[in-house]
C-alpha cells in the first residue's frame, strides 16, 4: 500500500538536519531492516543526503525577508520511496555541470551528489513552485 | 595475519575502456569476479581482514563484495594515491594494520595459486620483503616478521599481470583449464570441466564440449554447440545454431543466430578480438540474421497490425478515458509531463505527451489499470512512429549515459517486451534490453499482439496489486 | 558541531564532532587553524556523523588555500558514511586519508620538512 508523509518547514538553513534525520527515518521505516542509526545502510544515508542537498538548495535560494515554507512529501511504496522537495523560490535548472574535481571547486556538488545516490530525478516548474522529484528503489 | 589489496586506475584503465558496462575490479575470470580471487588468496594466506584500496571509484564493488561477511572475512575499504609507497600505505592504514603482520597485494594482477597448497604456513614462514612480484606491483610481507624459513619460491605462486584483452582473455582461458582444482569456481557440475550455474535453460540439440563455465539465467537455443574451451556469463541468450568456442561471452549478452564465435571476447553488442583488443559492433544484418527481407517490406505488414490494434484499443479505451480522464484532471492527479525519447533510427527524436499517474484511490487505480496514462501514445502507433509493443522508450536525456545510441535492435514501443514477459529485475535496462533484442529479431506481427495483450494484462495485475 | 584543536609535533589537530553541512560550514572555516592558509592541519573525522556537498566544498576549499602556501590538509579517520561522499564526488582523490590520526601527524611532519 501506498502511504504519504507530507512535512513542511520554513526555508531556513536551520531546519536542514531536521529534514534530513526526518528523511532517514521515513526511509528506515520503508527499509524495515535498519535501524535510522545503522550508519551503513546505503538506502538511509542517500535520503539523509539528497534531502539535506535539496533543502539547503532551497533555503539558499529563499527570499532572505520572507523565508517561504519549504514542502517535503514522502511517497513509500512497496518496493520504492520517492520524496519531492517544493519550493517557491526563483526556477532553476537541474543540468550542471559536473565539478572538475581536480580544480579544487568549492561548490556544485549537490546535485551531482542527488545524482549519484537516487535512482531518478526529475525538476519541474509547477506554476510559481519549484518541485524536484527523486526516487530510489529498494 | 592481514592484507592490504593495492589497486591503481591506471592499471586498469585499459579494462574500464575495453568493457565499460563493468566495474574492473569485478570483470569475471571465469564467471567470477577478479577481486573474489584476491580476498580468496587473502584467505588461503590466514588473513582475517582485509582492505581494498584503490584511488578510482569504489562504490560498485563495495555494493557487491558488502563487509565480507559472505567470506567470513573483515573487508573494509580505503583510498590511497597512485603513488604511495608501500610505507606510506602501511602508514595510511596504521590502524588497520596494528601490530599484525601484513601482505600488501598490489597491481591489476591475477595470482595463479592453488588451493591446495597451504599458503598460511608457507607465507607466515618467509621472510619479510618481496615474495612475488611482477612489474610495478606483487606480494610483499610487512610488519611483525614469520617465524618459520620457509623460501617464496616453494610456494609455487606467480603473477599474470592484467594488462591488456589479449592477458585478460589468456587468464580467463588458464583458470578455466586448470579449473575447480586450483581455484574456488562458481556452479556446479557433475563431472569436472564444466560447471553450469542456476536457471540455465539447456535446448535438447545442444552440445557442449569440455571445459565450459555457464553462469546463472543463460539460454542456450536449439543446435548450439558451446566449447571447447567457453565462457559463457550470466544473463546470456546464445541463439538457434550458434558456436561459442574459446571464447569469452560475457554478462547480459544475446548472440544472434547462426554465429560462430571463436577466439574471441563477445560483450554486449561488441565482438573483440582479444590479441589486437579490436572491436567490431555486432550490427542487425549478423546480430539479427534471422531478419533478411528487405527491411522496409518487411515492417508493413507489422506496421499495419500494430495501427489496427491500437486503432481497436483507442475504440475500447476511449469510453473509460473521456469518463476518467476529466475527473482525474479536476482533482489535479492527471499530469502530464512532456518527455523526449529517441526515436526507431536511433538519430531523431520524438516528442512524447506522457502522463505521471499517482495511482492511489480507486479512479487513479482504475485509470492505471486500464493504462490510460499510455493513451494519447496509441495515436503515435497510427503514424508509425511508435511500435504497439517493442523497446522500452529511452529518452533523450539517458542517451549520453546509456549506450542506447549503440544499441542495435531498438523500436520504441508504447508497451515493451519486457513488460510482457515480466522478465526479473525488469527495471534494470542491460537485463531488460536482452530480452527485448531477443523479441526485436524473433517477433512477427501475431506474437506481437499476443505479447501486448499479455503485457497489458500484466500492467492490470501489477497496478491492481501495487 | 564541536572543534577541538590540538598540537601534535608540531602540527594541529582539528577534531570535528557533529554534522557538517551548511549550517555548520561557516563555523569550520572561522577556525583559526583551518582558515589560515599556511598552517598544515590534519583533520580528524571520525566522530562525524553526517556531512553533505556544503561540508565537504568547505573542506576541498582549505585544502585549496592552503596547497597554494606550500602547506596541506591530510584527513584521518574518516568512517564509512563520510568516505562515501567523497567517493561519490571523487573528492577522495585530492587528499592523503589515514585511519590513524598518529600517522597522519607524523606523515604531516615529514612533509613539512621536506618542503623546507
Amino acid at each position: 500500500m501506498k502511504k504519504v508523509i507530507t512535512l513542511t518547514l520554513p526555508g531556513e538553513l536551520i531546519f536542514t538536519r531536521l529534514a534530513a534525520q526526518t528523511a532517514a527515518s521515513v526511509a528506515a521505516l520503508v527499509c524495515g531492516e535498519c535501524h535510522p542509526k545503522d550508519n551503513n545502510c546505503e538506502f538511509i544515508n542517500a535520503f539523509e543526503l539528497a534531502v539535506s542537498e535539496a533543502f539547503t538548495n532551497s533555503a539558499l535560494h529563499a527570499c532572505q525577508d520572507e523565508l517561504p515554507p519549504v514542502t517535503l512529501t514522502f511517497i513509500a511504496e512497496r518496493h520504492q520511496l520517492t520524496v519531492t522537495v517544493r519550493d517557491t523560490n526563483e526556477p532553476f535548472g537541474i543540468e550542471t555541470p559536473q565539478p572538475d574535481i581536480e580544480s579544487y571547486p568549492e561548490g556544485g556538488y549537490g546535485l551531482l551528489i542527488i545524482r549519484k545516490v537516487m535512482d531518478t530525478v526529475t525538476y519541474r516548474r509547477d506554476g510559481d513552485a519549484n518541485i524536484i522529484s527523486m526516487s530510489k528503489k529498494l | 595475519m592481514k592484507t592490504l589489496l593495492c589497486i591503481r586506475e591506471r592499471e586498469y584503465g585499459w579494462a574500464q575502456e575495453a568493457f565499460p558496462a563493468i566495474h574492473p575490479l569485478l570483470l569475471p575470470l571465469c564467471n567470477k569476479p577478479f577481486v573474489e580471487f584476491l580476498i580468496d588468496f587473502a584467505i588461503l594466506t590466514g588473513s582475517t581482514a582485509i582492505r581494498l584500496l584503490c584511488d578510482g571509484p569504489l562504490a560498485e564493488v563495495e555494493r557487491y563484495c558488502e563487509d565480507g561477511r559472505r567470506w567470513g572475512i573483515d573487508l573494509s575499504f580505503g583510498s590511497l594515491q597512485p603513488d604511495d609507497s608501500v610505507p606510506v600505505l602501511l602508514g595510511k592504514n596504521r590502524r588497520f594494520c596494528g601490530d599484525e603482520r601484513i601482505m600488501v597485494v598490489s597491481g591489476f594482477n591475477f595470482i595463479r595459486y592453488d588451493k591446495r597448497q597451504e599458503y598460511a604456513r608457507l607465507i607466515d614462514g618467509a621472510p619479510d620483503g618481496p615474495f612475488a612480484s611482477c612489474g610495478d606491483g606483487g606480494i610483499i610481507l610487512a610488519g611483525a616478521p614469520g617465524t618459520g624459513t620457509a623460501a617464496p619460491d616453494e610456494a609455487g605462486i606467480s603473477l599474470i599481470p592484467l594488462d591488456s584483452t589479449a592477458s585478460y582473455y589468456e587468464a580467463s582461458m588458464e583458470t578455466l583449464e586448470s579449473g575447480a582444482e586450483r581455484y574456488v569456481l562458481p556452479g556446479y557440475g557433475g563431472e569436472p570441466g564444466c560447471a553450469i550455474g542456476r536457471n540455465v535453460v539447456i535446448s535438447k540439440s545442444v552440445e557442449i564440449r569440455k571445459p565450459v563455465s555457464i553462469g546463472d539465467n543463460v539460454q542456450l537455443l536449439g543446435g548450439t554447440i558451446i566449447g571447447p574451451s567457453a565462457i559463457i556469463g550470466s544473463d546470456v541468450i546464445i541463439d538457434k545454431e550458434s558456436s561459442v568456442s574459446s571464447s569469452i561471452v560475457l554478462d547480459h549478452t544475446y548472440l544472434g543466430e547462426n554465429l560462430e564465435v571463436s577466439g574471441r571476447i563477445a560483450s554486449g553488442n561488441l565482438l573483440i578480438e582479444p590479441q589486437s583488443g579490436a572491436s567490431i559492433a555486432m550490427e542487425d544484418p549478423h546480430l539479427l540474421s534471422g531478419i533478411r527481407q528487405d527491411p522496409v517490406l518487411a515492417a508493413f505488414p507489422r506496421l499495419l497490425i500494430h495501427a489496427l490494434v491500437a486503432l481497436l484499443m483507442i475504440g475500447l479505451l476511449l469510453p473509460p478515458f473521456l469518463l476518467l480522464w476529466p475527473l482525474l484532471s479536476l482533482s489535479g492527479k492527471w499530469k502530464p509531463c512532456p518527455a523526449e525519447i529517441i526515436d526507431g533510427k536511433g538519430n531523431g527524436t520524438i516528442r512524447l505527451k506522457t502522463v505521471s499517474l499517482p495511482h492511489h484511490g480507486a479512479l487513479g487505480t482504475l485509470a492505471a489499470a486500464l493504462s490510460l496514462d499510455r493513451f494519447l501514445m496509441l495515436f503515435r502507433v497510427l503514424g508509425g512512429q511508435l511500435a504497439l509493443i517493442g523497446s522500452t522508450p529511452v529518452s533523450a536525456e539517458e542517451r549520453g549515459d546509456s549506450n542506447a545510441t549503440a544499441m542495435t535492435a531498438y523500436r520504441p514501443g508504447v508497451f515493451s517486451y519486457a513488460e510482457a514477459e515480466e522478465w526479473p529485475g525488469c527495471g534494470k535496462s542491460e537485463d531488460a534490453s536482452i530480452v527485448e533484442r531477443f523479441h526485436l529479431a524473433h517477433s512477427n506481427p501475431v506474437t506481437d499482439i499476443a505479447l501486448f495483450f499479455k503485457a497489458y494484462i500484466n500492467r492490470i495485475q501489477e497496478k491492481i496489486t501495487a | 558541531m564541536i572543534i577541538t584543536e590540538t598540537t601534535q609535533n608540531g602540527i594541529s589537530v582539528v577534531t570535528l564532532n557533529g554534522t557538517l553541512d551548511a549550517l555548520s560550514c561557516p563555523e569550520f572555516r572561522a577556525n583559526p587553524a583551518v582558515g589560515d592558509p599556511g598552517q598544515t592541519v590534519v583533520l580528524d573525522l571520525e566522530k562525524v556523523d553526517f556531512i553533505d556537498s556544503s561540508g565537504l566544498g568547505s573542506i576541498v576549499g582549505a585544502a585549496r588555500k592552503k596547497r597554494q602556501q606550500e602547506c596541506d590538509l591530510f584527513l584521518a579517520c574518516m568512517n564509512d558514511k563520510v568516505r562515501k561522499v567523497f567517493e561519490i564526488t571523487n573528492a577522495q582523490k585530492l587528499f592523503h586519508i589515514f585511519d590513524d590520526t598518529g600517522a597522519a601527524v607524523e606523515f604531516a611532519a615529514m612533509q613539512q620538512e621536506a618542503c623546507k
